[in-house]
């Protein structure tokens, strides 16, 4: 039984299962989420799944079925809504059906491996969430991205030493599209190209090559055991994080380049010359006083921002101007020129 | 004014045959029963339909849809004009039972059920869980008589209903108290003394004795109950005294339930 996962504040990162889940099995084109549970659950996350992509600036188009359980499916077991519900979906003519199951679900004992593992004629796919009886919202990102894993084809040989797969983008998270194209940006000054993103807008069809990559690139170390899975899998190794920060951009250079057997010196002195080039452009706040709207999300954040500060030589302090900390840290070079351009903007207005 | 009491006890210890007779005990007395079998094997009210298996109110939602049904087709008459109801319930190992006897009760507050001079709940083995403890809530039963025999999980059981009266019963608006001890015999020596020292412990007091007798399992293989089968049997005198004891006690209480130590130390005395 579970104990409380979530963080005290769970506002923003906290969350069930299934919502986590959802963030990836919906990012599957081709393929309907089925959750199995009441109405309410559904009508919930693809509430807050859609509103968080208009957040983005994408419509995002949900393919969820409920099973629509009721008073009557708790008492006597809602098995055969479940199966109605994946009837329904595969009559939409879909690559692929991934069943994710709610609260009520978990506590009544519904066997919904046993409903996914019939003959259906298509993958039915049982994603181990539970809502907040199966754990966290990271949890649930896990579970959707080992159970795809687990139905891709077992060990095939790299097609091209050159291309990396990106595993477990936070698809929710604001900026997740310049996220991926600073890691992109970054990965092809090392001649490195991206095979799969796991999972964000892929096709059934794209998953498939998830094998055929020479490395792995994680989102963040919450990702660890997903890139352990795809070691065991397919013996590709992973980089545990994108770059987060200047300093921390040159690293993922090298680590990168030496892991994929590329000489990273060039990259990272270009890469040098655009962080020189980018704090010369900001060097008109030197000196100036900030205070932040909140604490640092983590300690690789932390350390990002103090590099900053200390580079641009800017002091915090109570009576600073007010600038807002990135919910998440800043990724690459590029992360940290949006950072400072909100900074920059919160000085000039003298807030 | 109507008197709502739940038979409580281990499974197989005799609730449904106890309550079967204690309804039959009490309208032949003159009161207006209805008796609430609240275990999805439903054969609570078996006795009193001679035989018969009612549609249980579960069953009837799930093939017509609440809104389709009616008073008479959940309620049906037995034994003496007593109106007998089964909750029902999913097969086992399916769904939650639980949540089935909070529907069923739902229902029967919709359709104005509840009424009579006594209503007799028959109540699943244990309070597995809260939907089991649905009688016991504000509103239905006050009065909870545990059906025990002197073994010791069956004594064990009672003692666990008590500590679920007794959580209840420090609710604000619970009205639910523990009324007795009916001793279900097993024919063990000193059983009687034992049950009663228990009932005595646990600020309770034992209601009546009712001992081992063939006539029973007779009476159920014809299909009625011993108070309509046997009625000058002793057996029946039992439950007719028992029904007299329910229809005059207002000794209720707050249980002080056992912890395991003393009620193995209790049971270790009479042996």
């Amino acid at each position: 039984m579970p104990s409380n996962p979530l963080p005290l504040n769970s506002c923003r990162s906290g969350g069930c299962t299934l919502t986590g889940a959802l963030s990836v099995t919906t990012s599957v084109r081709d393929s309907v989420s089925v959750i199995h549970g009441p109405a309410g659950c559904a009508h919930h996350n693809f509430s807050l799944l859609h509103a968080t992509g208009l957040d983005n600036d994408h419509v995002a188009a949900l393919n969820l079925i409920s099973s629509g359980m009721q008073d009557m499916e708790v008492i006597f077991g809602g098995e055969d809504a479940l199966g109605a519900a994946i009837r329904s979906a595969i009559r939409q003519d879909v690559s692929v059906v991934y069943v994710l199951s709610t609260c009520i679900v978990e506590t009544i004992g519904d066997d919904v491996a046993a409903v996914c593992g019939r003959d259906w004629g298509v993958p039915v796919v049982r994603v181990p969430t539970a809502g907040f009886l199966g754990g966290s919202f990271q949890t649930g990102v896990s579970n959707a991205l080992t159970a795809i894993a687990g139905t891709m084809p077992g060990r095939v040989l790299p097609k091209d030493p050159h291309i990396v797969n990106i595993i477990g983008e936070k698809n929710l998270e604001y900026e997740v599209e310049e996220n991926y194209r600073e890691v992109a940006r970054l990965l092809a000054l090392l001649g490195l190209t991206i095979n799969v993103r796991f999972v964000h807008c892929t096709g059934i069809n794209e998953l498939a090559g998830l094998g055929e990559a020479s490395l792995n690139i994680l989102r963040d170390d919450e990702m660890q055991p997903v890139g352990d899975l795809l070691y065991r899998k397919y013996r590709i190794p992973s980089i545990p994080s994108f770059p987060v920060g200047l300093s921390g951009s040159l690293d993922f250079l090298k680590v990168t380049g030496d892991l994929a057997g590329i000489d990273p010196a060039p990259a990272i002195s270009d890469e040098k010359d655009r962080q020189d080039s980018l704090l010369d452009g900001f060097s008109g706040t030197a000196g100036s006083m900030l205070r932040f709207s909140l604490t640092a999300p983590d300690l690789p954040a932390n350390r990002a921002i103090s590099e900053v500060i200390a580079r641009l030589d800017l002091k915090v302090g109570k009576d600073g101007a007010r600038v807002p900390m990135p919910p998440s840290p800043p990724v690459g070079t590029e992360g940290v020129r949006r950072m400072l351009h909100r900074w920059r903007r919160a000085l000039n207005a003298g807030m | 004014m109507m008197k709502q009491i739940a038979l409580y006890g281990k499974g197989g210890i005799g609730k449904s045959t106890t309550s079967a007779n204690l309804s039959a005990a009490l309208s032949l007395q003159g009161c207006d029963v209805l008796q609430i079998g609240c275990d999805p094997k439903r054969d609570s009210t078996r006795m009193l339909m001679h035989g018969n298996f009612i549609p249980t109110v579960m069953d009837l939602v799930r093939e017509r849809g609440d809104a389709q049904l009616k008073k008479e087709d959940v309620v049906h008459t037995g034994f003496h004009g007593i109106r007998c109801v089964e909750a029902g319930g999913p097969e086992p190992g399916v769904g939650c039972a639980g949540r089935g006897i909070i529907a069923t009760f739902q229902l029967l507050e919709k359709f104005g059920a509840l009424s009579g001079d006594v209503i007799v709940y028959d109540v699943l083995g244990d309070v597995v869980c809260g939907g089991f403890a649905m009688p016991m809530r504000e509103g239905y039963a006050q009065e909870i008589y545990l059906v025990t025999s002197g073994e010791l999980m069956s004594l064990y059981a009672a003692n666990n209903i008590c500590k679920a009266i007794k959580r209840l019963s420090s609710r604000v608006k619970s009205t639910c108290r523990l009324a007795g001890v009916i001793c279900n015999a097993k024919d063990m020596p000193r059983e009687e003394e034992l049950v009663a020292e228990f009932a005595r412990r646990v600020n309770s007091t034992l209601v009546q004795y009712i001992p081992r007798d063939r006539i029973v399992q007779l009476a159920e293989l014809n299909k009625q109950t011993v108070i309509e089968f046997a009625p000058d049997s002793p057996q029946a005198g039992k439950y007719r005294a028992l029904a007299a004891a329910v229809v005059k006690n207002n000794s209720l209480t707050i249980p002080a339930p056992l912890e395991i130590d003393a009620l193995e130390s209790l049971a270790l005395e009479f042996m």
